[in-house]
């Protein structure tokens, strides 16, 4: 039997199976060539409405999915949540309710409570796509991370793997720790003890609070920003500190493999968690990322969109 | 399920392919001109069956067209209608579009919606000078005003029914049969 695509929601990758993430990649394969013609549009998803709603603020994934719809050729509309009805005390479902009234195809959601998007799924007939929940899943970010690890080392078969930084505090750590494991890939996880929690070894990866044996060896390190609120909140005395510990510099990054690839969701804290011309360096496909996300998220609005009834 | 029904064997499916090819070599508004000359295959068996009548054209006369894939998924009209969706393949469309004289080149002409996806597909890469519809079988039920150039062989199958097209190169011999649609093939009509 033919493979094929029949989910009409993307919410985690935690609920696909190894073959179906890697339909999503093969998918955007295709998708991304799209965004290098001279035309950088296909009708696939003409006469479609996709209602981006991001209840927690956003702009570099709400402006990759605005653009891919838009490449798709369906009608958009944007909604955030202090121009919405939650202001005025209506409830979620009710406010979704209504967007679904308007005979809309797709919901583009981001939320601060994790599992709100899986709840609204289940209530409605439209596709919904997880753009975010709270600090579970994002799994766009995680495809499209995916996306760039295959499309530089070919395979995730044994590959090392590290994500440094708050572990704790991230949805990108959450997103692409699913992915990474159901494709085969050797999972570090690498910060201060206060945001890497020892529970994470439960489902299968190395948890590491020594910077140099977290990153020795790697193909891939994955970095995360850290936020300056953190350290008011007490998780690590001051960025300097962190920086000196855990930042990704000059001479850190020698117990990488010397060829591997350096990631990082954005937007980036320069010389916090990663130096400058390391940003700017040859490993770097931090922009590269980008790139794939707009193919990414092409590839799930199509697949999620033939598959709403 | 009923019967397999066989519509054309090896011998017939070759020869209607010679036929093509020379139906190509003697349209000269397609043999010369500015522009690339180009067959692109629809997948999944225009694929084939374009380098089937490259081949034929490179042995019999001296024209020597590029080959072009083309997946048209991203230009249906049904999106939402289908139960599932297959992997989309590689499109290649290595050569300029700009002036090309272009083959387009499908095993079966059904409807003819398959071909208006394509046209507007092909026409995003560029604007060529001229397209051309080659078909290996046409059966005859047109849903939209569109009919091939060059056709190897037509029929008159039940539209209720699918026409199959296999080649040699993976099907393990070239034939085409007329079969049920399967159950899990959400046609609608």
């Amino acid at each position: 039997m033919e493979l094929s695509w029949n989910r009409k929601d993307l919410l985690c990758l935690y609920d696909l199976s190894a073959e179906e993430i890697t339909f999503i990649l093969d998918t955007a394969a295709e998708f991304k060539k799209v965004s290098e013609r001279r035309v950088k549009k296909v009708p696939a998803l003409r006469g479609k409405t996709v209602v981006n709603f991001f209840v927690e603020p956003s702009t570099r994934t709400r402006v990759s999915f605005e653009l891919a719809e838009q490449r798709l050729s369906a009608d958009i509309v944007n909604m955030a949540a202090d121009s919405s009805s939650l202001r005025k005390g209506e409830t979620l479902l009710d406010t979704v309710k209504n967007i679904e009234a308007l005979q809309v195809d797709l919901i583009v959601m981001r939320h601060s409570a994790p599992g709100a998007q899986d709840f609204i799924a289940r209530h409605v007939r439209c596709g919904v796509i997880n753009a975010g929940d709270g600090a579970h899943s994002h799994p766009t970010q995680a495809l499209l991370d995916l996306f760039t690890i295959r499309e530089k080392k070919g395979s995730f078969k044994g590959l090392k793997v590290t994500i440094l930084g708050d572990i704790l505090h991230s949805r990108v750590a959450r997103g692409d720790l699913w992915g990474l494991l159901k494709l085969g890939a050797e999972v570090t996880l690498c910060g201060p003890a206060t945001l890497v929690p020892r529970e994470f070894e439960s489902i299968g990866v190395r948890v590491c609070h020594d910077l140099r044996s977290g990153l020795e060896n790697a193909d891939v390190v994955n970095l995360l920003r850290i936020q300056h609120e953190r350290q008011t909140a007490g998780f690590f005395p001051s960025t300097g500190e962190y920086a000196k510990f855990f930042g990704l510099n000059m001479e850190t990054v020698k117990y990488l493999k010397p060829d591997a690839l350096i990631m990082h969701p954005g937007p980036i804290n320069r010389d916090v968690e990663l130096a400058s011309a390391l940003a700017d360096g040859p490993q770097s496909v931090i922009l590269e990322q980008v790139t794939n996300g707009l193919a990414v998220r092409m590839a799930v609005l199509f697949l999620v969109a033939g598959c709403v009834r | 399920m009923t019967a397999i029904k066989e519509i054309a064997g090896a011998a017939e499916v070759r020869s209607a392919i010679a036929g093509i090819a020379r139906a190509i070599a003697a349209d000269q508004a397609v043999t010369s001109g500015d522009g690339e000359f180009a067959l692109v295959g629809l997948y999944k068996q225009g694929v084939p069956l374009a380098e089937r009548i490259k081949r034929e054209l490179e042995e019999h006369t001296s024209l020597r067209p590029v080959l072009g894939e083309l997946d048209i998924s991203m230009y249906r009209d049904d999106v939402g209608l289908r139960s599932a969706l297959p992997l989309i393949s590689e499109t290649r469309m290595p050569f300029p579009m700009e002036n090309a004289r272009v083959i387009l080149v499908d095993d079966v002409l059904s409807t003819g919606r398959t071909i208006r996806a394509a046209l507007d597909a092909l026409t995003d890469y560029g604007r060529p000078g001229l397209i051309r519809l080659a078909v290996l079988v046409d059966r005859c039920n047109p849903e939209y005003p569109i009919r091939a150039d060059y056709v190897g062989l037509t029929c008159s199958e039940d539209p209720a029914r699918k026409v199959v097209v296999e080649f040699a190169e993976t099907d393990g011999a070239d034939r085409i049969y007329s079969a049920e649609w399967r159950r899990t093939f959400d046609r609608r009509k």
